[in-house]
């Protein structure tokens, strides 16, 4: 493996095991610039953990993530030998894919907008008067430009949400990882929360979308990857795996899902 | 009996002694300000030590915490102003005293280090993991993470409880004329032998410290209140 990969993401054989349960088996995907991957399956398939070893909130057993070419956990040194990323080296490249949580996670101290500045101030330097114009401007992207002085108790689950996506963008990520987005929404709060991230979509963003909305899925996703026991049993577009999937276990979530 | 608290309630009496028992009340605040200070120091060291890497390190804050707050604040006070020197002094073979008021600082401070403690490791576990998980997510290191998104929020968290713990601190200054600091109550106690009527002196010196601790905790509710309805704490 001398050459790194060429597509924006690139997943070798990514395994992981908590004490003796291994939770994803060998999971290899290579993905395009601009797609959107729709993840789905059942509650404890892995999904949520396969996104987590992405940006490495959680370190794989073994296995390797490339993205954009940049090796996650460690990097090459000039004779080809293989170094582990100091945690700050380490951080530094978890910025470049955004994540948005099921919980929102908006830090409940800072306003919407504080929330937003805060990493590409502390992280990246920037100074807070431009931090806060491209925090107003994400801010107005999400359609909440009037909300930048709430503080998140004050917003509600929806609104937490889209200013979440806000902050991970202001992080200008190369890749965005959506882990179960609109799962904790009140269903008719749901909708503004897709409308962004079918937005985003629309505007060439990379996105890697774990979701139990079947529906997103098929509108919005280039391709969709079903796991099931920690391994992916489908990989195709939509039509297929939604329409004609070869596995029986994804035959049957679907059947419980779309029912 | 009514009649008699009334005529004890003698207000020239105490103007008369003002200054004496105003300085006393100096001296109970410095020992309360000095020991919170103290206590508040030991407690952010051993609560963060209690979720430490380091096993010995946790054994050492859990031991501290277990033994401060189980111990009486009269009896460590006691302890700590007798006994203590004397074992100084036959380890260092020669005589060692301490002042009044550096034991009562000190009794105090180690006492309430132990409760504060506790809610220091309360308030930082109450921060939730996904703020933290989000912070990392964007490329946040350990440090701003620590500082910007689990210490403010942590701080929050753990005012309240500190606060009452604060004032039960200045409640228990009030033994400290037992070891012959110069407090309110070691004052009210002189004048009431010298003039021979210590009911109006001792029951001024339970008012005074109504007052000052009533104050303190309406303070401390209208803050708190007004925390929680911005959702802070």
């Amino acid at each position: 493996m001398a050459e790194p990969p060429r597509h924006l993401l690139t997943v070798r054989d990514l395994r992981k095991a908590f004490a003796h349960h291994e939770v994803l088996r060998g999971l290899s995907i290579e993905v395009d610039r601009g797609s959107v991957v729709a993840v789905i399956g059942a509650s404890g398939s892995g999904k949520s953990t396969f996104l987590r070893c992405l940006n490495y909130l959680e370190v794989p057993s073994s296995g390797e993530v490339w993205v954009d070419g940049v090796p996650m956990g460690f990097s090459l040194a000039a004779d080809g030998r293989r170094q582990p990323d100091p945690p700050r080296e380490l951080a530094r490249k978890r910025a470049a894919l955004g994540m948005v949580f099921q919980q929102f996670n908006l830090w409940p101290h800072l306003t919407a907008l504080q929330n937003i500045v805060e990493a590409p101030m502390r992280v990246k330097g920037t100074a807070r008067r431009e931090a806060e114009a491209e925090g107003l401007a994400l801010l107005r992207k999400v359609n909440l430009e009037e909300k930048a002085r709430e503080y998140p108790a004050r917003l509600s689950g929806g609104q937490q949400q889209r200013v979440a996506i806000a902050r991970a963008l202001a992080m200008q990520p190369k890749l965005m990882l959506f882990d179960e987005a609109t799962s904790a929404l009140d269903p008719e709060l749901t909708g503004e929360v897709l409308d962004v991230m079918r937005g985003l979509a629309g505007e060439g963003m990379t996105m890697i979308v774990v979701t139990h909305e079947i529906a997103f899925a098929r509108d919005v996703a280039d391709r969709i990857l079903f796991l099931n026991d920690g391994r992916i049993e489908e990989d195709g577009p939509a039509a297929q795996v939604l329409g004609a999937p070869a596995s029986e276990a994804c035959r049957r979530f679907l059947a419980r899902a779309l029912h | 009996m009514f009649e008699a608290l009334s005529q004890s309630l003698d207000p020239a009496l105490f103007w008369e002694y003002r200054q004496t028992l105003a300085e006393g009340l100096l001296r109970n605040i410095a020992v309360f300000l000095l020991g919170a200070a103290l206590a508040s120091a030991i407690a952010l060291g051993v609560g963060l030590a209690r979720m430490s890497r380091f096993r010995a390190l946790r054994a050492v804050a859990v031991g501290h915490t277990e033994v401060f707050r189980n111990v009486p604040e009269y009896v460590l006070l006691v302890w700590l102003h007798y006994v203590v020197p004397i074992l100084l002094t036959k380890a260092a073979g020669a005589r060692i005293t301490f002042d009044p008021f550096f034991s009562a600082v000190l009794a105090l401070g180690l006492a309430y280090s132990g409760f504060l403690a506790e809610t220091v490791r309360a308030g930082i576990l109450s921060v939730p993991t996904g703020h933290v998980e989000a912070g990392r997510a964007l490329g946040m290191p350990g440090g701003v993470i620590a500082r910007r998104i689990v210490a403010p929020q942590a701080a929050r968290r753990m005012l309240p409880e500190a606060l009452n713990q604060y004032v039960s601190l200045f409640k228990a200054t009030s033994f400290i004329s037992l070891i012959a600091v110069e407090d309110v109550m070691y004052r009210v106690a002189m004048v009431a032998s010298y003039e021979m009527r210590p009911l109006p002196l001792y029951t001024g010196a339970a008012l005074i410290y109504c007052v000052v601790i009533i104050t303190a905790t309406t303070t401390i509710r209208l803050l708190t209140d007004r925390w929680r309805r911005r959702g802070w704490v």
